[in-house]
């Protein structure tokens, strides 16, 4: 049983992420620009973080290569060992990780035999990840298995290889942290969902929260008569007024909140010269967004696990998230 | 160990590093056939003092190092073999013992290509200036090597190495105590030439032997497991 921490960690894309993970499988959505790199080069134990730490079962992997020898990783982008051949660069890694298998043994288990004469310096940058994937996906025996968009292997490793691989991990207790940009991938993969956006952690429990307040503007000569009606109505959480000729109304439900000013507005017939709704801060979206997208998850992996099973999967409509 | 000898050995492969050790040497014999035809009996002296041991072997010292570091930070350089797990300390001093190796070897081709171009093949002083200059070059390259090497580990990218060979050749060419921390004033003592501090020369082996052994204990300690 390992647990990965991160402690107030903020490394390039990455703001105070604090997360915890225990061994299982577990999936970040997010892309490369929200960070998702930066936590998978992290976890590798590739990079020591900015800001924070992380540590494996309380100790810093990064700082002890035992730790590390058993974490396997795949990366954005990777770079094999600087060898001549693609046997050579894999020796190399596998010497490295205290791995007495051969290099061919390990292609041949992934079914890139034909690569093991290649030259490195002639692969393409999707190569070298398939390799360093494999190198990840056929580590014997992983404490943490870190891998950052492992769908996009296939093609050069088959899918049921990648899978398989994943299970396998899992079920020997390791700690696979995967990545995916899409949530179809996320979907494919399983696993406990979290997210990342623009370098903020979302975990399960606070992705959760909708989008909780809306604000709206109202421009009227009379803001003092017209705060006095609305304080009564229950669809108003608080009216706020500062002086001049507005006044913010706080509700839950936009639709309702406007039709509610209007209707205490023309009841005391009084003029509204403006009304527009203040946009939401950036946290409330981006964790109403998390929200949505939870539930499509969760949705999804209900459907498939009822397809699975041969049973009518729940009458539930699900959307694409934008 | 292996596996850091392994990647700087493969970091030197190819065509370019010893193309620049060829012309290196044969700039040196050119350089030291000139000195002979000019000067005559300290034709040697002048060739190694200069040419060889006071721009040739840091300058080469210099390239192997970084050749060797992939232009990184000599901690960073095992990066791409430390997260299979090996001990980045370990893997470290194999990329150190091969760039020392090299480096001599390097120091001591070029002191051969000086000593050919400075004597004719019948000179009595031949063999004896070989005997005692290769044993010099050996030890000096492997010095500035070790050195360059824990020099790396300041700056972002390395740059220490930089300052290290700008420091050698600005304090390391006198004779005060400013000049005690470089490797340049030792092997110019152990050549005949000025020494630091008034050391005797059996000194000057034992301060580049300090120096190379500070080096690779710095490097080991400022580097993470």
């Amino acid at each position: 049983m390992s647990t990965l921490t991160f402690e107030a960690v903020s490394h390039r894309e990455l703001t105070r992420v604090t997360a915890t993970f225990a061994s299982g499988n577990h999936v970040v959505l997010g892309g490369e620009q929200d960070g998702t790199a930066a936590l998978i080069e992290l976890a590798a134990s590739i990079a020591a973080p900015a800001l924070g730490r992380v540590l494996l079962d309380g100790k810093a992997p990064f700082l002890q290569a035992a730790i590390r020898r058993g974490i396997a990783a795949l990366c954005a982008v990777e770079q094999l060992p600087p060898a001549r051949t693609v046997t050579d660069a894999l020796t190399t890694a596998l010497r490295a990780r205290g791995d007495a298998r051969s290099a061919r043994a390990v292609l041949d288990a992934g079914g890139l035999g034909h690569f093991a004469a290649c030259r490195s310096a002639t692969l393409s940058p999707r190569e070298q990840r398939a390799l360093a994937g494999l190198l990840a996906l056929t580590h014997p025996a992983p404490s943490v298995l870190a891998l950052f968009e492992p769908l996009t292997l296939i093609g050069i490793l088959s899918e049921d290889f990648v899978r398989q691989a994943l299970t396998r991990a899992t079920s020997a207790g390791a700690l696979v942290l995967s990545s995916a940009t899409r949530v179809e991938d996320a979907l494919r993969i399983g696993g406990t969902l979290s997210r990342l956006e623009r370098g903020t952690w979302l975990d399960p429990s606070n992705a959760y929260q909708p989008l909780a307040e809306v604000t709206l503007r109202v421009r009227t000569p009379e803001p003092r008569r017209l705060a006095a009606r609305l304080a009564e109505a229950p669809e108003v959480r608080a009216v706020e007024w500062s002086g001049g000729q507005e006044l913010l109304v706080r509700g839950a439900d936009l639709t309702r909140l406007a039709e509610h000013v209007v209707a205490s507005a023309r009841s005391e017939a009084i003029h509204i010269e403006a009304l527009r709704c203040q946009p939401p801060s950036l946290e409330a979206l981006t964790a109403a967004r998390a929200a949505a997208t939870q539930t499509w998850y969760e949705r999804a992996q209900r459907e498939q696990r009822a397809l699975q099973a041969g049973t009518e999967p729940p009458l539930v409509q699900t959307r694409g998230i934008h | 160990m292996a596996v850091g000898a392994r990647i700087a050995r493969e970091r030197l492969r190819g065509v370019v590093a010893p193309l620049v050790l060829v012309l290196s040497a044969t700039a040196v014999y050119a350089l030291a056939v000139l000195e002979h035809r000019g000067g005559g009996n300290g034709a040697a002296d002048s060739a190694l003092e200069g040419p060889v041991f006071g721009f040739g072997l840091p300058i080469l010292a210099y390239l192997v190092s970084e050749r060797v570091c992939d232009g990184a930070r000599l901690d960073r350089s095992v990066d791409v073999v430390a997260r299979y797990g090996a001990d980045r300390r370990a893997a470290l001093l194999g990329v150190l013992l091969v760039s020392a190796a090299s480096t001599a070897l390097s120091a001591v081709l070029l002191t051969v290509s000086a000593l050919i171009g400075a004597h004719t093949l019948h000179d009595a002083s031949w063999a004896s200036d070989l005997r005692a200059s290769v044993g010099i070059a050996a030890v000096s390259g492997a010095v500035y090597a070790l050195w360059f090497g824990a020099a790396s580990l300041f700056g972002k990218r390395g740059g220490g190495r930089k300052w290290a060979l700008i420091l050698d050749f600005l304090l390391g060419a006198g004779s005060s105590a400013l000049a005690a921390p470089w490797p340049r004033g030792h092997t110019r003592n152990l050549l005949g030439g000025m020494p630091v501090l008034d050391m005797p020369q059996s000194a000057a082996w034992l301060a580049l032997l300090a120096i190379g052994a500070a080096s690779v204990a710095l490097s080991v300690s400022r580097t993470p497991s």
